[in-house]
């Protein structure tokens, strides 16, 4: 029987192509790691790597390109390669994006908005079934990142988070950081925003960097990138303190894919974030003690 | 409010080819949201940029930075991705190269292009095991003919016109010169990759062709004559025992009776 914690306390990394060789050599004290399957499945050496570590460490696989939004349809072929390596790894949680990113037969490798709507709702349901079925797990969908929106949505973005989490039996990972620059770049309360999300459906928190730059047609205004890039900024620190306290602890991954810095830079991060789980259930603890 | 095929259809030509013009009304967010659709658009070109010229280390080196980029730019724009495994992408940019204006001089581009391809994919290839050559005890006479073999994955075979292998060798080491002449002389290479080892051999002809035809798939008693036509001394006893002695062989089927 398998000693890997399926719930683990610990946060975890992103773990990157770059580093998966120390990994399997050092084995860092990180809590879990996470990996995107479209980087193994090309690469039989990295996957081989990546079953050694599954041996000691828990593993999240999280695809960028399962494409639940894409009016074309779910690509089988790659659903079938994702779970022959779900197969492979027993990962702790699989997880993708509320996105879409291939548009027939071609993929344009980003993660593309979608219009909230009544039609956009059918086809991710539709596909969400056929994600979960293909891969015979409960798939967790990731709020995007967003720097525009369409005039023709009919609903909010937590409303159709919602419906879907209803309509799929999906869970949902929530990126404190996309939620904060989704909030900066489209003008609304990101703890309103976390206050609307079914709380029993998350099921894992995401934390990445992310950066400034001008706002075209803004002179002086900025829009966030989610460029992944650095480190976690204070005001997502304050807004993980503040999920935390509505969905209590859950598995937390700190996420790097440009300028990627060694390890322990990523640990250090990670330290971070179990730091402020432990502040926030300490003051949980001291509230409830004080009544 | 268009259909969601036909907003995806936009937004892929905003972000692929730039076109914003019919989108934009559809979009809201800051004062200018087409102009934040540049993010996206950014991030297509640029992530699949690097990707192209991380697969392609050698020809940037034979042909000059600044020249892969733009092409592998122009690759970008005409030729997206199909598949979400973006190791996978540049499988057709040999050939988009070879029909590009400015390296006319370069007579060996594509194949030497192709063969840097090639060797990104056999570096991070695994072995599997390999059979022994006394499976074929197992096989009657009259079916050996018959017989299918796969070859490890991470094995290549290129036949070029120009000494490709002599180059990549150069790109390689760490002394490669400023100049190298090369003479024109057909070359035929077996490379074979595991967990980031690579080496090459070159191979004579009947055994090139029977390898090649192998590793294709083709029936041993098929590979064997293709062998035998292009080379009168080939033996094609030798040729298989060694294949199987050179841990190549990874499994092995029969074409017209069923699996061995």
């Amino acid at each position: 029987m398998s000693s890997i914690p399926r719930n683990p306390t610990q946060t975890g990394v992103g773990l990157r192509l770059p580093h998966i060789e120390e990994a399997v050599a050092t084995h860092p004290p990180a809590g879990w790691f996470e990996v995107h399957p479209e980087n193994f499945l090309s690469n039989p050496h990295a996957l081989e790597l990546l079953q050694d570590l599954s041996a000691r460490y828990p593993i999240s696989i999280h695809s960028v390109g399962l494409s639940v939004g894409s009016a074309s349809g779910i690509d089988r072929t790659h659903l079938a390669r994702v779970r022959a390596m779900v197969d492979r790894i027993d990962p702790i949680l699989v997880s993708g994006h509320l996105a879409w990113s291939t548009h027939q037969g071609e993929y344009l490798n980003d993660l593309l908005p979608l219009p909230y709507t009544v039609e956009t709702l059918a086809v991710v349901v539709r596909h969400l079934h056929e994600v979960q079925d293909g891969l015979g797990q409960p798939f967790l969908l990731e709020n995007p990142s967003c720097y525009v929106g369409f005039a023709g949505s009919t609903m909010t973005e937590v409303q159709f988070l919602n419906e879907l989490v209803d309509q799929s039996g999906c869970r949902l990972l929530c990126d404190v950081s996309n939620v904060h620059l989704s909030a900066h770049n489209m003008g609304y309360d990101p703890r309103a925003y976390l206050n609307g999300l079914p709380a029993d459906a998350v099921g894992e928190l995401h934390l990445g960097g992310f950066t400034l730059e001008e706002d075209a047609g803004t002179p002086g205004g900025g829009v966030l990138v989610d460029t992944h890039d650095t480190t976690v900024a204070p005001a997502a620190w304050d807004l993980y303190a503040y999920a935390v306290t509505k969905f209590g602890p859950k598995p937390t991954l700190i996420e790097w894919d440009n300028e990627i810095p060694g390890l322990a830079t990523l640990l250090h991060e990670a330290a971070m974030a179990d730091a402020v789980i432990a502040r926030v259930l300490a003051a949980e603890v001291t509230r409830a003690v004080t009544g | 409010m268009l259909s969601l095929a036909e907003v995806q259809s936009q937004l892929r030509n905003a972000v692929v080819s730039g076109d914003v013009a019919a989108v934009a009304p559809l979009l809201v967010g800051g004062q200018d949201p087409s102009g934040r659709l540049g993010i996206h658009r950014r991030h297509y070109e640029a992530s699949l940029l690097a990707a192209i010229m991380g697969r392609f280390p050698a020809t940037s080196w034979l042909v000059g930075t600044p020249w892969l980029e733009a092409a592998a730019a122009d690759f970008v724009r005409q030729c997206p991705p199909t598949a979400p495994c973006i190791a996978d992408y540049g499988r057709a940019f040999p050939a988009f190269l070879a029909a590009r204006p400015g390296r006319e001089g370069v007579a060996y581009l594509e194949s030497f292009s192709e063969m840097d391809w090639q060797l990104g994919r056999l570096s991070v290839a695994v072995d599997l095991p390999a059979l022994d050559v006394a499976v074929l005890a197992a096989v009657s006479p009259e079916t050996l003919l018959d017989v299918v073999l796969t070859v490890q994955p991470g094995t290549y075979y290129a036949e070029a016109m120009w000494p490709i292998d002599e180059l990549i060798g150069l790109y390689l080491s760490d002394a490669a010169p400023e100049q190298v002449t090369l003479a024109e002389s057909p070359v035929r290479i077996e490379a074979r990759g595991a967990r980031g080892k690579l080496r090459f051999s070159r191979i004579a002809s009947g055994d090139f062709r029977f390898r090649l035809a192998v590793s294709q798939g083709t029936p041993l008693g098929a590979a064997a004559e293709r062998a035998a036509l292009c080379d009168r001394s080939f033996d094609p006893g030798r040729a298989l025992a060694a294949l199987f002695n050179e841990g190549l062989v990874s499994d092995m089927n029969v074409t017209l009776s069923g699996a061995v």
